[in-house]
């Protein structure tokens, strides 16, 4: 029991930290989706904000959308990462550091800028419509297309760094045994790397996949009408709106869909190994 | 085929950054081709933006303060966690790790909320505390990572030899976590000065330079000292960046050095 008390002597900063700055206000979030009338609470506590919130067709809609964006910027990004993470294992040689450094170093530049600068690409008069002959394409910006680009270039690292980490546990044997035994490419690719750096993919999609649910930047900057997202949605209703209870709800049903999608997430990782 | 793919990759990844630059350059407040000639003009209307000035005042004092404060409770997070054995380990490690993986909107609006049912006016103190409370457990992955390497006979030995306890974290611990401690520090001082959503929600009326970049590129007016002040900015922090890892690249081993970069996300 000597462990356990010299344990806390040094965890004990950073638990109150937490407690008190990120457990308390997380407390306070969930006391405001079940007040009646947020903040006060003279007016008792009720489960009407998360009626509203889940009978609401436009919630609803807009879940839809952010689902399917979401879904395919994720698609997009494991098509990237994948094959980049391969490449960084086996096949980078002395260029490995070189490119997890330019990986790192993309995602600590000002993501706000990095997402705003595709407005200067696909707009009206951007590089893209400039460059390309005939009439310009007026879809490209405002657009999906440009939502799903930009989540992608934000996220990117997130999304290849821990399935580097997992392939890099791989003996490269393995793969030449695969390449002895005659596997063409997709065989090795889809039954031998993809299984093995599963936990990895399970790991990418917790810190790419959830958090881009809540992603409004993206939307703002390069979205449109069509386009307006879950993370959109709740900043507007609480910081525009005022409606504390509503947001917050909202929040939570946010938070629980993706603990939902976490479980099944893991629940897949552990099936392929 | 290797070339293409990768060139695909950074072209969609710096691609945009690039043409910001030359952007900045360009004689014209519309964004938009063609060229309208070469000019520093937006760079001079940077230096002199005092809205600007005061935005990256603020996100840089932040930064300051956040990224030591980052360093003490993960260090103090790492050590607490890889060195003992104790009951409710399990539930610490995954009440550092909760921050990595809730959206920062969730944490903005609670923060949010919570301040205002404290009482609490909104400012600096209040960006300062949720950030710090937020972006440790980076640090106490990223140094975590590299404890966890370590062998703990090294500090056995160390001490059969006749160290006291502070002799062995002075010579044996801390050079080896020192690498880590550097890498960890950059991190945090550029989540800080990045973040958008948690000045957006706890900062009440003042502007952190991410918040200013928001507000500026609605307006048309602004879009090219954007453009100037953003590429000034993306280039310090590139060769921050590249120059501190390299440094840092220096103390260690290729796989040490890895190991602490992918340690930082996971």
């Amino acid at each position: 029991m000597h462990q356990t008390r010299s344990a806390w002597a040094v965890l004990g900063a950073p638990v109150l930290t937490l407690l008190v700055l990120f457990v308390i206000p997380f407390a306070v979030l969930v006391q405001m989706s079940v007040l009646k009338f947020p903040p006060k609470t003279t007016g008792g506590y009720s489960l009407e904000h998360y009626q509203d919130v889940l009978t609401d067709h436009l919630n609803l809609k807009i879940v839809l959308t952010t689902f399917v964006i979401v879904t395919i910027a994720m698609a997009v990004m494991l098509l990237m990462a994948l094959p980049l993470a391969y490449y960084m294992v086996f096949k980078a040689g002395r260029r490995e550091l070189f490119l997890l450094l330019a990986l790192v170093i993309v995602d600590e530049l000002a993501p706000v800028v990095r997402v705003y600068a595709w407005q200067v690409i696909l707009g009206r008069n951007g590089l893209i419509n400039w460059v390309l002959p005939g009439p310009s394409f007026d879809w490209l910006l405002y657009s999906p297309f440009a939502v799903v680009i930009a989540l992608v270039t934000s996220y990117i690292t997130y999304c290849t760094i821990p399935i580097y980490a997992a392939m890099k546990a791989i003996q490269p044997v393995t793969l030449e045994a695969a390449t002895d035994l005659g596997a063409g490419w997709f065989q090795q690719f889809w039954r031998i790397l993809v299984p093995l750096a599963a936990p990895g993919i399970f790991v990418a999609a917790l810190l790419v996949y959830i958090p881009m649910y809540a992603d409004f930047v993206a939307a703002d900057l390069v979205g449109g009408p069509s386009t307006y997202l879950l993370g959109q949605r709740i900043r507007d209703v609480i910081l525009e709106q005022g409606d504390w209870g509503s947001g917050s709800a909202l929040n939570l049903v946010m938070l629980g869909l993706s603990g939902v999608f976490a479980l099944v997430a893991y629940r897949m990782s552990r099936m392929e190994t | 085929m290797w070339r293409t793919f990768l060139l695909v990759v950074g072209a969609i990844l710096f691609g945009p950054l690039l043409i910001l630059l030359v952007f900045s350059f360009n004689d014209s407040t519309v964004l938009a081709l063609p060229f309208e000639g070469l000019t520093l003009r937006w760079y001079r209307s940077a230096f002199t933006d005092s809205s600007l000035h005061a935005a990256l005042l603020n996100s840089t004092l932040i930064a300051v303060v956040v990224a030591p404060l980052c360093l003490a409770l993960g260090t103090l997070a790492a050590f607490g966690l890889t060195r003992f054995r104790f009951r409710g380990r399990g539930v610490v490690a995954a009440l550092v790790a909760a921050p990595l993986i809730l959206p920062w909107l969730v944490i903005g609006i609670a923060a949010l909320m919570a301040y205002a049912k404290a009482d609490i006016t909104l400012g600096l103190p209040t960006v300062i505390a949720t950030q710090a409370a937020c972006t440790f457990p980076l640090v106490t992955a990223i140094v975590g990572a590299q404890l966890f390497r370590f062998e703990r006979v090294q500090e056995e030995a160390a001490i059969d030899l006749g160290c006291n306890r502070i002799q062995v974290l002075r010579y044996v611990v801390f050079p080896h976590v020192a690498p880590a401690l550097a890498a960890a520090g950059i991190f945090a001082f550029t989540w800080s000065f990045n973040n958008y959503e948690i000045s957006a929600f706890t900062l009440g009326f003042q502007q952190t330079f991410p918040v200013w970049v928001y507000s500026s590129v609605r307006n048309p007016e602004h879009t090219a000292v954007v453009n100037a002040v953003s590429a000034l900015i993306s280039l310090t922090q590139v060769l921050l960046i590249w120059g501190g890892l390299k440094l840092i690249k220096r103390r260690t081993t290729n796989e040490a050095a890895t190991a602490m970069i992918t340690g930082g996300v996971r």
